[in-house]
């Protein structure tokens, strides 16, 4: 069936009232961002010595490279595994990725005092810092990222170059070029793809690693020497979800219909997933005894708990039932349960978790920081729906059986 | 899928291998990629007596003095409605003092100097994703200004919250902190603070000679002190220590254990990145797993 | 000694205490183990305890005889932005009595001369031995240990004038300024009486200060231990100390009196002065009023259990060598050829008896065997 399916730049009209509306999300975001950078960081957010780090590292950053882990675990079961009937979700998984972790980059840099200087790590290098294998995993990945994305454009461009005026003359030279690159990549691309899928595990974990050094100001209920290990399993247990929301978003969206027999089929992996990264968690609370918090009910406690049951043991419960994985609602609301309890889990840990010993008021995010972040989320989907309109990313049902186009992507 | 290209997936996956063996044979050198911590016997540091401590905080004024801070007028640190609040140490002072009752003479307070604790294990030099802090052979915990990117990591990693970081600036904003005057001791002076206390409240001298001396202490005055010297042991101890005759914990010390504080991150950094094995182990097996497929999708169409 | 500089903290001491750590010093009077960490210190290993302070104090004197004023400069000349100290010696040795004494400040003093602080106290701050404070420290902390407790004023500006400008010229003390360093005399209380509700027998205690110092002859010292200025002049509030033990309530007074019987002291009214007729029965008339207790007493804690006869505290009298003068009658030619025990038959304070020689009518003190002159 899904020979039937193929990736085709769609024709939908850029600007509706939904689009708007983000637009102007997004402009406000920048004009906040513009203050951020002719006045200082504090004249933007609410942090402070106590308070180093906000939202744009625990939600731009930290959630935003959990939530673009679509990407990698669908290149691990598509490419890797080699699950052909997955394909057509790929292209949308890995269009996710590249602009999730394109504005993890921005949003470091905005929130960097010296973001001139955040080619520094490239050159002074500390092996001891977890942060320092997370930027430079996260430099490698978004580049391997932007290589995975090339056969897209190439195949957009070959045999369509069409330069305006005197540049003209070169059309057929670049397309002779794009012929050459397509096929390079064509024969290399398994290495960027396991490449991928290693810097992610890699720089995903230690994402976890970042906050141990906190040590005790951060709440033993997350405070733990496996985090590394728990961010990993809950990076890869959100990746299907994530793929299955944008999915049926964007169907909705583009007024396409939803690949539902893909999602339900991806939906049975998430409830084992899921599973294994529950049992870890509860173990490590087990084993170190932290469950005697949960009564407090502080913040700390609260947001735990509320991380644990709606956005684990709730949506696994519903993924494990096939009338919800095969209702599009249902399914639906199981996944963004998933994502809910992932984006919560990092926001919990670098910024509920995070005490800090001598502050005289608790953090929250200012207007400008609010605004900045989703002024960020906003540009990511009007960006999304520009490329997918552009380029072929998205599959739709093609009317006549043809042979597979010579420039698609083949058994990768 | 094409015999050749089989071949060609071979061929690659050879020279991936060999280069990713080539890192890690090289991977002795990444583990020197690490900022300067040196752990030297005759390191320095302070003794605080808090318990002579008079809170006139000149340690202040002189502190804004050695390093260009505005320091304002001398008198204006005599102002006893300073201690109204508890203040801690930000990129306009480098160190502080509060002011806390003490528990065994209510009516003589207690005064409490803040600053870097120069720790023997220092997070800060763990952390730094650019390696922009050191610790120094006379024990000073340094930032250098020409690394750093403003991440503010070490803030977080610091385990008594003292880097601060100059929110204010568009341009250039510096991470502050004090750096036990690196650039006068490297001159034979002494840090501006203990230079200028009239009670020597702070004693500048070898770490091992300080504790001796406050051990020392600790059994002529069981009446004076809490029995416990705040640094020796704290996060891997600390350049600075602390006599007291307060429980430090209610002087807002926080309460910490013996393990060094970059422990757990750093064996975790390196049991993950061991020599780069883990990684290409990974990569290979990945790399197995997706030829096998391959092979199996290959034999299912033929 | 190494002496150098008499300018500072020093006490002229008279030349018999002009003895130093010579050659010979283990004939001293101090215990080796004093200063000597080891059993057998050599002059290369001395192997010198880190500052013996209380334990080593040989020198003691009256504030009467210590220096007036001290001039403590010696910082002289140096960029410091605060002038020398005047110090009023005499004045704090006055005020220790009631704690700590000389050793207060003079906390370690071999056998020998008095020693200043610079004698032991660096004057460099970067120095190899850190085991003593540096002599700013020293000075500083000695001071400003009392200062502080009575004074929130830890200001330098209570004990140095501050200079134009660092290491401009000080400024001069007049003479009269160092007069008026004087501590205003302690007007001594004559009584006090406590409120005791917690005990119900007797909730008062009534307590004259003037006699235990006057009468008893007590010392200040010998009640008023370890306190210091800030136990008069405290600017801070008290804090209300925890119900204090039974044992440290009773501290002062159980050191004289027993706490055996409360109601000795303890009492529904208050009490008048000490009467030493209604308190022994032994009525205390014209020449004994005069004595101190001590005189009698000779043991200076316990005051019960003298004897009341004369001769106890008197050698045997005899007519010879008795002046009956001091008993204020003048005995006259006839009776003083008597033997005294013809009068006095039972005892010296029963009233004598004339009926040895007289008539019935005739009897002591309507007839006096002389002239009276009280």
């Amino acid at each position: 069936m899904h020979e039937h399916m193929k990736p085709t730049p769609l024709p939908n009209k850029f600007f509706t009232p939904t689009v708007v509306l983000i637009l102007m999300i997004a402009i406000n975001g920048l004009i906040f961002l513009a203050l951020r950078f002719f006045f200082g960081i504090g004249a933007v957010t609410n942090l402070d010595n106590q308070h180093p780090w906000g939202i744009w590292i625990g939600i731009d950053v930290a959630a935003g490279v959990a939530l673009a882990a679509g990407g990698f675990t669908t290149a691990a079961l598509g490419h890797i595994i080699h699950r052909e009937h997955y394909h057509v979700i790929t292209r949308p998984a890995l269009l996710t990725a590249l602009l999730g972790y394109t504005f993890v980059a921005i949003s470091v840099g905005v929130d960097l005092g010296r973001y001139y200087d955040i080619w520094h790590p490239l050159i002074m290098w500390n092996g001891n810092s977890a942060l320092f294998e997370v930027g430079i995993c996260v430099m490698i990945y978004l580049t391997v990222l932007y290589i995975e994305f090339l056969p897209i454009v190439t195949e957009r461009f070959i045999g369509k170059v069409n330069l305006p005026g005197a540049l003209s003359k070169l059309n057929k030279s670049v397309d002779k070029l794009l012929r050459a690159l397509d096929r390079g990549l064509d024969k290399t691309m398994f290495i960027f793809i396991i490449a991928g899928v290693v810097l992610s595990c890699l720089h995903q974990s230690s994402l976890g690693t970042l906050m141990v050094i906190a040590g005790p100001k951060m709440h033993p209920l997350w405070q733990t020497p496996v985090l590394p290990l728990l961010f990993l399993l809950s990076a890869i247990a959100v990746g299907f979800p994530m793929v299955i929301m944008e999915s049926l978003i964007a169907s909705k969206s583009f007024g396409l219909k939803p690949e539902m027999d893909v999602l339900s089929r991806l939906g049975r992996i998430v409830a084992p997933l899921l599973g294994i990264y529950l049992a870890f968690k509860i173990g490590d609370m087990f084993i170190r005894e932290t469950f005697v918090y949960l009564t407090d009910f502080t913040l700390e406690s609260v947001m735990f708990s509320i991380e644990i049951i709606i956005g684990v043991v709730i949506p696994l419960r519903m993924f494990l039932s096939e009338e919800v994985r095969n209702s599009r609602s249902l399914i639906l609301t199981a996944s963004f349960l998933v994502i809910f309890g992932v984006f919560l889990n990092r926001l919990n840990n670098f910024l509920i978790a995070y005490t800090p010993p001598y502050a005289q008021n608790g953090y929250f995010p200012s207007i400008g920081e609010i605004s900045v972040t989703l002024g960020f989320i906003a540009i990511e989907i009007l960006l999304y729906r520009l490329i997918v309109k552009n380029f072929p990313v998205i599959a739709v049902p093609v009317k006549q059986t043809s042979p597979k186009t010579k420039y698609s992507i083949r058994g990768i | 899928m094409a015999k050749q290209s089989r071949r060609n997936f071979l061929k690659t996956a050879a020279a991936v291998g060999a280069t990713a063996t080539g890192m890690s044979v090289l991977s002795p050198k990444k583990a020197e990629a690490a900022p300067e911590n040196i752990l030297s016997v005759d390191r320095m540091g302070v003794l605080v007596d808090t318990t002579v401590c008079i809170g006139c905080r000149r340690c202040e004024w002189a502190c804004k003095q050695a390093h260009d801070l505005p320091a304002g007028n001398i008198e204006s640190y005599n102002d006893e409605a300073t201690f109204d609040k508890k203040r801690r140490p930000d990129d306009t002072a480098l160190t502080v003092v509060n002011k806390y009752p003490t528990e065994n003479k209510p009516h003589v307070p207690t005064y409490l100097k803040v600053q870097c604790m120069h720790c023997d294990k220092p997070a800060c030099v763990s952390a730094c994703i650019v390696g922009a802090f050191s610790k120094k052979e006379n024990g000073s915990v340094v930032w250098d200004g020409s690394k750093c990117i403003g991440c503010r990591y070490c803030m977080v990693a610091c385990p008594f919250q003292i880097p601060a970081f100059e929110f204010e600036k568009a341009l250039e904003p510096k991470i502050m902190k004090c750096d036990f005057c690196f650039e006068r001791t490297k001159e034979g002076k002494l840090p501006a603070c203990v230079d200028i206390c009239p009670v020597e409240t702070l004693t500048y001298g070898k770490r091992s000679d300080l504790i001796q001396l406050a051990e020392e202490r600790l059994k002529l005055y069981p009446d004076r002190y809490k029995n416990k010297i705040f640094g020796e042991t704290e996060v891997g101890g600390t350049s600075w220590l602390y006599l007291a005759s307060n429980d430090f914990q209610k002087m807002d010390f926080p309460k910490l254990g013996a393990a060094p504080a970059p422990g757990v991150s750093e064996s975790i950094q390196h049991g993950i990145f061991a020599y780069f094995i883990p990684p290409v182990a990974f990569y290979a097996l990945l790399g197995g797993i997706m030829y096998i497929t391959k092979n199996k999708d290959k034999s299912e169409e033929e | 000694m190494k002496t150098k500089i008499l300018l500072a903290v020093i006490f002229f001491v008279s030349a018999v205490f002009g003895q130093s750590i010579g050659k010979d010093h283990s004939k001293l009077p101090v215990e080796c183990k004093t200063c000597h960490a080891c059993d057998q210190p050599t002059k290369r290993n001395p192997c010198l305890v880190p500052c013996p302070r209380e334990e080593m104090i040989t020198i003691h004197m009256n504030p009467e005889d210590s220096p007036d004023v001290i001039t403590i400069d010696q910082f002289k000349g140096q960029s410091d932005l605060y002038s020398k100290v005047v110090f009023s010696h005499r004045l704090h040795a006055e005020m220790s009595g009631m704690s700590g004494g000389c050793a207060m400040c003079h906390h370690y003093n071999p056998p020998g001369n008095v020693i200043s602080c610079v004698d032991c106290h660096e004057k460099e701050r970067k120095r190899a031995d850190i085991t003593k404070p540096d002599l700013k420290g020293a000075y500083h902390r000695q001071c400003l240990e009392c200062h502080r407790e009575w004074s929130t004023d830890t200001g330098c500006e209570s004990c140095h004038a501050q200079k134009v400008k660092p290491g401009s010229p000080e400024p001069k003390i007049s003479k009269s300024e160092r007069k008026e360093r004087v501590h205003p005399k302690i007007i001594e209380p004559t009584k006090k009486v406590y409120k005791t509700d917690d005990y119900e027998n007797g909730t008062l205690v009534t307590f004259y200060h003037n006699e235990h110092t006057a009468l008893f002859g007590l010392e200040c010292s010998s009640c008023h231990k370890n306190e210091t200025c800030a136990k008069c002049h405290s600017q801070f509030e008290k804090v209300a100390e925890a119900e204090p033990s039974f044992e440290k309530q009773h501290e002062r007074c159980a050191s004289c009196h027993d706490t055996d019987n409360c109601e000795s002291c303890h009492t529904t009214k208050e009490l008048p002065p000490f009467d030493h007729g209604k308190a022994t029965g032994f009525i205390l008339k014209t020449y004994h009023a005069d004595l101190s207790c001590s005189k009698c007493h000779k043991s200076s804690k316990t005051f019960t259990g003298l004897n009341k006869n004369c001769v106890n505290c008197h050698e045997p009298w005899s007519a010879e060598t008795f002046d009956h003068k001091v008993t204020g009658v003048i005995l006259d030619e006839t009776h003083t050829e008597f033997e005294c025990e013809n009068c006095h038959v039972e005892s010296y304070s029963v009233k004598p008896t004339c009926d040895m020689c007289h008539e019935a009518e005739i009897s002591f003190p309507k007839k006096i065997p002389g002239k009276r002159i009280k």
